[in-house]
């Protein structure tokens, strides 16, 4: 007897094709993303751009008016080039959280709409866009509708500073650490004007409750980005990444034990400032409902997930470039890089590949830092505001101070014998690599003690 | 709050063991296979087989050995079968079931009815895939008015009763008719009568006439005859209102 | 209600009124609190229930003593099983049968089984309302495991109607004894996981501990019961002390609150009282396979029951506490009045009194606690 729901699912035919087509998708939409932003970003690179503008447009650079017009419009290419990444990034973690969350709780996650359900955060998002556009009676409206816009900019600007290469970055600021830090702080604004202006008790709370956490643990984070600062001696991102090295004992978290200290205050930190399991309070689902995106709907409601996903993405790659060696390949070092850039002003044909691979390199580290931030937050409980305040300024705060400290007479040591370092970075990665041993073998004897389970990676 | 440096760190210490614990034990279910079935189309078997013998799904009734004697009728707590027995008009000795109708709208899957059936023709089958349109369509009938159905004699040592396998029956009645048909039409109000004279008698037994004329049989047989139906039971009642509950239309 | 509380809270413009439900994630079904708050810290909290009222007790004078059966797996139909079995009790004094050991017997495996399955949806749904939401689906994934076996035993996955007067409905099938002990056993070793995965986890120890203490004299007070009572510290448990059915023949423990999370008495020590009430569950279910002796599973009961004139009082141990029926009869084939004390009202009692000086996260974790469910609060 035909299923009595058979009209909901396609036929065979177009059901091949669509799976295919999105299969495609999975591979190509990302690679897209990036192959341009790694072809486009590098040409707006000082030295590069001056060469283009010098030698195709035979102007001299310095003198020319228009240099400057034209490197503003390059560089609004490059915002809504990266605007863009950072929406479909977005789109793309949704997914893939849904996928890993459904995997942690036996379940699979979505796997109709397209296969293995990539296309699922597309459906999502259009469903959005055609909802209503609900502003509540009593709301106040201009800032209700402001609101999420500056969340949006708050995401957006740090994307600015973020480098994704080796000359993959829209603007290497030799402020980089310090400006995003200060950008990311625009979030806060908009859950307070979004919590405020939706005149209801439970947005309130749930504004209020972030506002609190926010700013309270953008301390300790503050503190914990200053140790790779103290390293390095440089607030610029890609200063900071060149000082590390492309080896794990070469990375900031394993030649310095404060660092290894730090990185989890930053982790933690950041993890607060994203609204993340365990400190999602704000939008605490059980208690709140959806806290301070209660009255929002349709379009603006969607901004405020697009913002939380891609900032999994921020988070991760913040981490990374301090402490993980952002885009540091193994194996080359500084002069190999200049060797590789050639003395010619453009660069040879062989940098680009050299360029997708430190691309590649950070977007692996960051995703396996999405993917440990996913996990946390199906697993752990969320905890309560005093506690969590209690954990930022008595726990927190005195760590990074700690690190902090330490980092100075470190520094001091590394400047009187270099091999501290190495040592720290040898020692560390080998605890590391225990540890990461040693839980391998507590998850592999979890299944183990359970009777009638066992490893099975079928059922997707 | 801790008030003792061994204390802070012993904080610290146990928040690590147990998030290790914690976060090994939900990578490991990563590794597990999930308990997902994907009902209703990737399934390995079809669903209904994949249930115990003993589901209480949509109930099922054979009539070919169904008695006609109503225990199940009583045994229901929310009323929702009704059985009309009559005599038969060529063979008066004989007893026909000339309603039969289980509401499965109401019914709560309960199995109270299926217990004291002599034979077994009333079962609860492994179907709950009956989704209609119109909560009307959910009364399944199991006799006909049009042709009743004789109860069935019991053998005094029969060894079994021939009984229909379990589901065909409502599968059969479900593939007639599709799910999202109408539910049944109502007749317009019968044109309004002179009021009767003050006869003091009861207007009993409004029970069967109401379903049986207020629901003509739309799902199995296209017979048009609700009103013929609806006059042998209650040929000899006075003037009633029509039956539909809540018509109030006032006497001229 | 409500107006008296309106009133005296526009007074005092400090605080806000707030409507936590009836419509809310966490409250567990429909269900209804006044919260009258401050910022995070409560000033109170006052349950406002009904929202789930479907007459049921009215119903058992409508419906014989038989055909109640099934109304009485909706009082609270997370654990059916026990409502069931005290209905049964209950009328099984009236008219004075005797049910067989067999009877008894799987009626007690069957309501262990429903304990096993509401605890994990009592302590799943606490994780979730803490914030961890796995573990409600590990819970509901070795709930599922129970459904199945409960639905190849009487058909039905949730409103069972297993237990007749005078006895069970159907026997064990075939197999089912081997599927019961191979559950047990893979039971028994999640619950260790279980314990690692959230229980012990140092968040859910903070949030839980030393939170919503009800003291020894407070709990007897109020009248809680079941897992509420023993969490405080009280050392009562109906299956031991005023022992029914086949409950004499098992041995078990059962667990009463010690303060492993800082305070007796605090969410944490009703929390995990239901965990090891779950083991002791496996326990006595592995014990009554194993002894389960032959014999009928139903008594002889006349086929329409007309008790003698009279009233009986019947108490079982449900999963939410001491689920007591109080039936009337007056001779005829329906009953008087059918009186179902439930835990989870008490429960719903004790909710005022203890919210003040709570923040709202509290509150969520006392209602978490006690375990109240709104078909028995409401009935």
């Amino acid at each position: 007897m035909p299923s009595k729901f058979s009209f909901a699912f396609p036929r065979p035919n177009t059901r091949r094709i669509l799976f295919f087509s999105s299969l495609a998708a999975v591979f190509v939409i990302p690679v897209a993303l990036f192959g341009l932003l790694v072809v486009y970003l590098p040409f707006i690179q000082k030295d590069v751009f001056f060469t283009f503008v010098r030698e195709t447009l035979h102007r001299d650079p310095d003198s020319w008016a228009g240099t400057q017009w034209l490197y503003g419009a390059a560089l609004l290419v490059a915002g809504l080039l990266l605007f863009t990444f950072a929406s479909v990034s977005g789109g793309i973690f949704s997914w893939y959280e849904r996928r890993v969350a459904g995997r942690i709780q036996s379940r699979i996650g979505p796997n109709r709409v397209g296969a293995g359900g990539f296309f699922q955060w597309v459906a999502d998002a259009v469903k959005l866009l055609f909802k209503e556009d609900l502003v509540p009676a009593e709301a106040d409206s201009l800032l209700f509708r402001a609101a999420p816009y500056f969340v949006v900019a708050g995401m957006t600007l740090t994307l600015v500073a973020l480098p994704f290469g080796q000359s993959v970055i829209v603007a290497d600021l030799n402020v980089g650490i310090f400006y995003i830090l200060a950008v990311t702080s625009l979030i806060v604004v908009g859950i307070l004007l979004s919590g405020w202006s939706s005149n209801s008790k439970w947005a309130l709370f749930g504004g209020m409750r972030s506002a609190a956490q926010v700013i309270s643990y953008e301390v300790p984070s503050g503190l914990a980005i200053m140790t790779p600062v103290l390293m390095a001696g440089t607030l610029s991102m890609q200063g900071i990444i060149r000082a590390q090295g492309g080896w794990p004992w070469q990375w900031f978290i394993s030649r310095n034990p404060a660092a290894f200290v730090a990185f989890f205050i930053l982790f933690i930190s950041q993890l607060a400032e994203a609204n993340r399991t365990p400190f999602d309070l704000p939008e605490a689902e059980s208690e709140l409902v959806a806290g301070y995106m209660s009255e929002y709907s349709g379009f603006r409601f969607a901004l405020y997930f697009l913002v939380e996903w891609a900032n999994l993405w921020i988070i991760s790659a913040i981490a990374v470039s301090l402490f993980l060696g952002g885009w540091q390949v193994p194996g080359l070092e500084d002069q190999d890089w200049a060797a590789l850039r050639g003395a010619g002003s453009f660069p040879p044909v062989a940098w680009w590949f050299w360029q997708l691979l430190s691309v590649g390199v950070f977007a692996a580290k960051t995703m396996v830092l999405v993917t440990v931030v996913i996990w946390i937050r199906w697993t752990l409980p969320r905890i309560r505001v005093d506690q969590m305040m209690n954990l930022c300024w008595k726990y927190l705060v005195p760590a990074g101070f700690g690190a902090m400290l330490f980092t100075l007479l470190w520094q001091i040591a590394v400047s009187k014998a270099r091999i501290v370092q190495d040592i720290s970075g040898g020692v560390l990665f080998v605890l590391f690599v225990y540890a990461v041993f040693r839980f391998f073998v507590l998850t592999r004897k979890n299944i183990s003690r359970v009777v009638g389970d066992r490893v099975d990676l079928t059922n997707w | 709050m801790p008030t003792s440096p061994s204390e802070y760190v012993g904080n610290i210490r146990d928040t690590v063991k147990s998030f290790w614990h914690g976060m090994s034990i939900t990578l490991s279910q990563v590794l597990r296979r999930p308990i997902t079935v994907q009902y209703p189309d990737r399934t390995s078997v079809p669903v209904q087989d994949l249930l115990p013998a003993r589901y209480r799904g949509f109930l099922e009734v054979d009539a070919a050995i169904c008695t006609g004697c109503q225990a199940c009728e009583r045994a229901c707590p929310i009323s929702c079968i009704q059985i009309l027995l009559e005599k038969d008009a060529a063979n008066p000795k004989q007893r026909v079931v000339s309603q039969f109708d289980i509401d499965e709208a109401k019914c709560m899957f309960c199995g109270l009815c299926v217990e004291p059936c002599p034979t077994g023709a009333i079962q609860h089958t492994r179907e709950f895939e009956a989704t209609q349109r119109s909560i009307r369509n959910l009364v399944f009938r199991w006799a006909d008015p049009l042709h009743p159905f004789p109860v069935y004699k019991v053998q005094k040592d029969a060894p079994y009763f021939p009984r229909a396998p379990l589901g065909s029956l409502v599968r059969e009645i479900l593939s007639r008719r599709s799910w999202d048909a109408n539910g049944p039409a109502y007749l317009p109000p019968e044109p309004l009568k002179p009021p009767p004279p003050p006869a003091p008698k009861p207007a009993a037994a409004a029970k069967p006439p109401a379903p049986a004329g207020a629901k003509p049989a739309a799902a199995a047989t296209p017979a048009p005859k609700p009103a013929a139906a609806a006059a042998p039971p209650s040929a000899d009642k006075p003037a009633d209102p029509p039956p539909s509950p809540g018509s109030g239309e006032p006497k001229p | 209600m409500s107006k008296l509380v309106l009133r005296r809270i526009d007074r005092n413009n400090e605080e806000m009124l707030v409507n936590f439900g009836p419509q809310h994630p966490s409250t567990h079904g429909v269900l209804n609190f006044l919260v009258e708050t401050d910022g995070e810290v409560m000033r109170r909290a006052i349950p406002d229930i009904g929202y789930l009222h479907r007459s049921l007790e009215k119903i058992g004078e409508i419906v014989g003593y038989p055909g109640y059966m099934p109304y009485t797996d909706r009082i609270d139909y997370l654990a059916a099983m026990f409502a069931n079995e005290g209905y049964a009790i209950a009328v099984e004094k009236l008219i004075k049968v005797e049910v067989p050991k067999r009877a008894q017997y799987l009626r007690a495996i069957s309501c262990e089984l429903n304990r096993i399955a509401s605890h994990l949806v009592s302590i799943g749904t606490m994780a979730t309302d803490i914030g961890a939401v796995t573990p409600l689906v590990y819970a509901l994934r070795e709930r599922e495991a129970i459904n199945d076996l409960i639905e190849a035993l009487c058909g039905a996955r949730l409103t069972y109607n297993y237990h007749r007067i005078g006895g069970v409905a159907f026997d064990m099938p075939e197999g089912w004894r081997d599927k019961v002990l191979h559950f047990l056993e893979r039971f028994e070793s999640l619950i260790q996981e279980w314990d690692r995965l959230i229980t012990w986890n140092e968040i859910y120890l903070k949030r839980l501990g030393g939170v919503a203490v009800i003291t020894r004299e407070q709990a007897i007070d109020y009248g809680l019961v079941g897992p509420n009572l023993r969490g405080s510290g009280v050392d009562w448990d109906v299956r031991r002390d005023v022992p029914y059915g086949a409950y004499p023949d098992f041995k078990f423990d059962v667990p009463v609150g010690r303060g492993w999370a800082g305070t007796v008495g605090d969410a944490f020590d009703r929390y995990y009282v239901r965990v090891l009430e779950m083991a002791q569950s496996c326990r006595i279910a592995r014990q009554a396979l194993e002894k389960l002796p032959d014999g009928e599973t139903m008594a002889k009961v006349p086929r329409r029951i007309k008790p003698e004139a009279g009233e009986v009082m019947s108490r079982v141990e449900s999963a939410r506490g001491e689920l007591a029926y109080y039936v009337v009869s007056d001779g005829t084939e329906r009953a008087y009045r059918v009186r179902a004390r439930t835990g989870s009202f008490l429960a719903m009692g004790i909710i005022e009194d203890i919210s003040s000086g709570l923040m709202i996260a509290d509150l969520i974790a006392l209602i978490a606690s006690l375990d109240v469910v709104a078909p028995e609060t409401d009935r």
